[in-house]
């Protein structure tokens, strides 16, 4: 133990010694380094200030936005103490970042965003889908503002709709309600896709026995364990911006079976309620399988 | 067994390797285990044809099974053969509506309504896509098995994609997909290839787009795949990172990321007026010069995207070469009168 701590004490001494030499010639440079904080210290106090500049337009941009929703007589802003030119540029800019900060919420809460391409000619909107609160696929589509609104490019596949609904919501001016069904139809597809998935997921004694690319229409086969037969049923989904179906119809060997009052009831929860979890209800009930 | 039939079980196996045989029969389920184990696959393939003769006789099948049998191969090999695509146009007020029961009985009708004798096998696969074979015959003859016209479509989709069809039976075939599709007409969609998946995919848009945004999508992590190879050892720095990067998400931008759909040619008829200023001869002609320009490969998306990726293309990519993905058509005609193609011609020739 001796010999450990006395090696330690030594190294610790010959380390004492490196640094008072090195020091010795550090004094040297003493001058640079001092020259090198100064600019240093130049450098950040310039950019404290040209921060604190941004913190006040900030805030006076701040001030001035309820007053663009309101538009409130310019008498009001006599408090900043602006004069009228950069009043302007201070209502824009405030308007400005209001719309961004729109536009980012509207993005956050699922909608679509937009950013500008070709130098301001063309504009690309993406689209994203959910559907009980699972983030599913994005769909973007490029379109060109000059000479008249077009759509050039998209990833859209090709059962919706895209051109009829273009066509139904004039382009030219209705662009906004043209993005709003689209984006309708495309998360009302994603839902009803999710649906189906999860249908096979979670009941593999549930036999789908039609469905199409659009998720339109959906058969499936049950199996009914107290009548010991099958019942054959139809969802139809025929408004295509919806998640549930429009029409439900059940067909079984046993003729009387679909006009049961239990299966009535489950006819119409299969209307009310997306199918995977009509599913659940309808199988905890022991009506199926 | 009749004479058809044999000779249809002939060529399938002739046609179809031995491992896919075995796999394909036990898909058909027409014949007992026993039986299938009866037929030697080690054999010659001459043996293995009387072996499944020999079966097929015991079971007393018909023309009609076999041609289920190649019907389930081609729809697990799909990828052989000339594929084209017509696109579908018109749509009626019910063609987004259309059911595959109703689509079948439909395209049954018609067409036999249109010509005799013909023998149809409509089947559903699993991935949504209808599967439509026909055997044409006439007044005369029974239907021909042996050149069967197989057709693909995909409901509420624009899109059908034909195999094998003379074009004695073209007009015919397209009448009957029209009016059993709801739809007022059809066109050719100028895309045609060996591989259906491919051709599928790229109409279908299954594959991955580039598009500008400004923020990355919810799902997607950060793609490090172009930036990665110049920027695995820190004190290599790569000349022009800038501009290389650009071209790589121009390229990215025109063909897609990724897994591109294995397209494999494209075709430019030209119509245009020969431009060349040391060649006075040919440039005093009139009339256009006809030249057909074909560009061929394993993967000719991914081909043209390297070029751009890497500058042997220039960039922004030129629309000549990006209306391949856009337009998804691998078949184009140049004249001088469109203003893109040929203001794009005297850019090239400079």
């Amino acid at each position: 133990m001796e010999g450990v701590s006395t090696r330690g004490v030594l190294s610790h001494l010959s380390l004492l010694e490196d640094q008072a030499s090195s020091r010795g010639s550090r004094v040297l440079q003493q001058p640079c380094r001092v020259k090198e904080l100064k600019a240093k210290v130049e450098a950040l106090t310039s950019q404290r200030d040209q921060l604190k500049a941004e913190i006040q337009t900030h805030k006076n941009l701040q001030k001035l936005r309820p007053s663009v929703d309101k538009r409130r007589v310019a008498g009001e802003e006599e408090d900043m103490d602006v004069d009228s030119e950069s009043s302007e540029l201070l209502r824009l800019m405030a308007r400005h970042s209001e719309l961004s900060d729109l536009l980012h919420a509207h993005h956050l809460i699922g909608g679509y965003d937009v950013i500008k391409t070709r130098q301001g000619k063309g504009m690309c909107f993406s689209l994203a889908t959910a559907y009980e609160g699972i983030y599913l696929d994005t769909y973007n589509l490029e379109i060109d503002l000059k000479p008249k609104v077009r759509i050039t490019r998209h990833n859209i596949p090709p059962f919706i709709p895209l051109n009829n609904l273009a066509e139904q919501s004039d382009l030219q001016t209705g662009l906004r309600a043209f993005l709003d069904t689209v984006s309708q139809h495309l998360n009302a597809f994603a839902g009803r896709k999710q649906q189906l998935q999860l249908v096979k997921e979670q009941h593999k004694s549930v036999e789908v026995m039609e469905s199409n690319l659009l998720c339109s229409i959906l058969v499936l086969m049950f199996t009914v364990p107290k009548e010991k037969t099958h019942m054959l049923c139809t969802l139809e989904y025929t408004n295509h911006t919806r998640c549930l179906p429009t029409r439900v119809h059940l067909e079984s060997e046993d003729k009387r079976l679909p006009d049961a009052p239990q299966w009535k009831k489950n006819c119409s929860l299969l209307t009310e309620v997306p199918v995977h979890r009509a599913l659940t209800a309808i199988r905890k009930s022991r009506d199926i399988v | 067994m009749d004479d058809s039939a044999k000779r249809l079980l002939q060529r399938l196996v002739r046609r179809i390797p031995t491992q896919m045989l075995r796999d394909t029969l036990d898909k058909w389920e027409r014949l007992t285990a026993k039986q299938r184990e009866f037929v030697d696959f080690t054999q010659s393939k001459w043996t293995i044809t009387q072996e499944l003769l020999a079966v097929c006789e015991e079971r007393e099948l018909s023309v009609k099974h076999i041609a289920e049998l190649e019907m389930i191969y081609v729809i697990g090999n799909p990828n052989q053969g000339m594929w084209h695509t017509f696109q579908l146009v018109d749509a009626e007020d019910d063609a987004h509506s259309l059911e595959l029961v109703q689509f079948k009985e439909q395209f049954k009708s018609h067409l036999s309504e249109l010509k005799r004798n013909v023998a149809v096998k409509i089947k559903k696969h699993t991935d949504e896509a209808v599967w439509i074979r026909i055997a044409w015959g006439d007044t005369f003859s029974r239907p021909n098995h042996l050149k069967a016209t197989y057709v693909v479509h995909y409901l509420q989709t624009p899109f059908v994609f034909v195999s094998g069809l003379l074009s004695k039976h073209k007009p015919l075939l397209l009448q009957a997909l029209t009016l059993s599709t709801r739809h007022q007409g059809i066109k050719d969609a100028n895309l045609s290839g060996q591989k259906l998946t491919a051709i599928r995919d790229l109409l279908m848009r299954q594959y991955q787009h580039v598009f500008p945004t400004k923020y990355p999508s919810p799902l997607a992590e950060r793609n490090r795949s172009v930036s990665s190879f110049v920027h695995l050892d820190p004190h290599i720095e790569n000349e022009q990172a800038e501009a290389s990067a650009n071209r790589h998400r121009m390229a990215g931008e025109a063909f897609g990321n990724g897994m591109l759909p294995a397209l494999q040619s494209a075709v430019y008829k030209l119509e245009t007026k020969f431009r060349d200023l040391t060649n006075e001869t040919m440039t005093e002609r009139d009339k256009p010069l006809r030249c057909v320009v074909k560009f061929s490969s394993p993967n000719i998306l991914e081909s043209l995207r390297h070029c751009a990726s890497t500058g042997i293309a220039s960039t922004p990519v030129t629309p000549l070469l990006s209306s391949i993905p856009l337009k998804g058509r691998n078949y184009f005609v140049i004249t001088d009168n469109a203003p893109s193609a040929s203001s794009q011609m005297c850019q090239t020739q400079d």
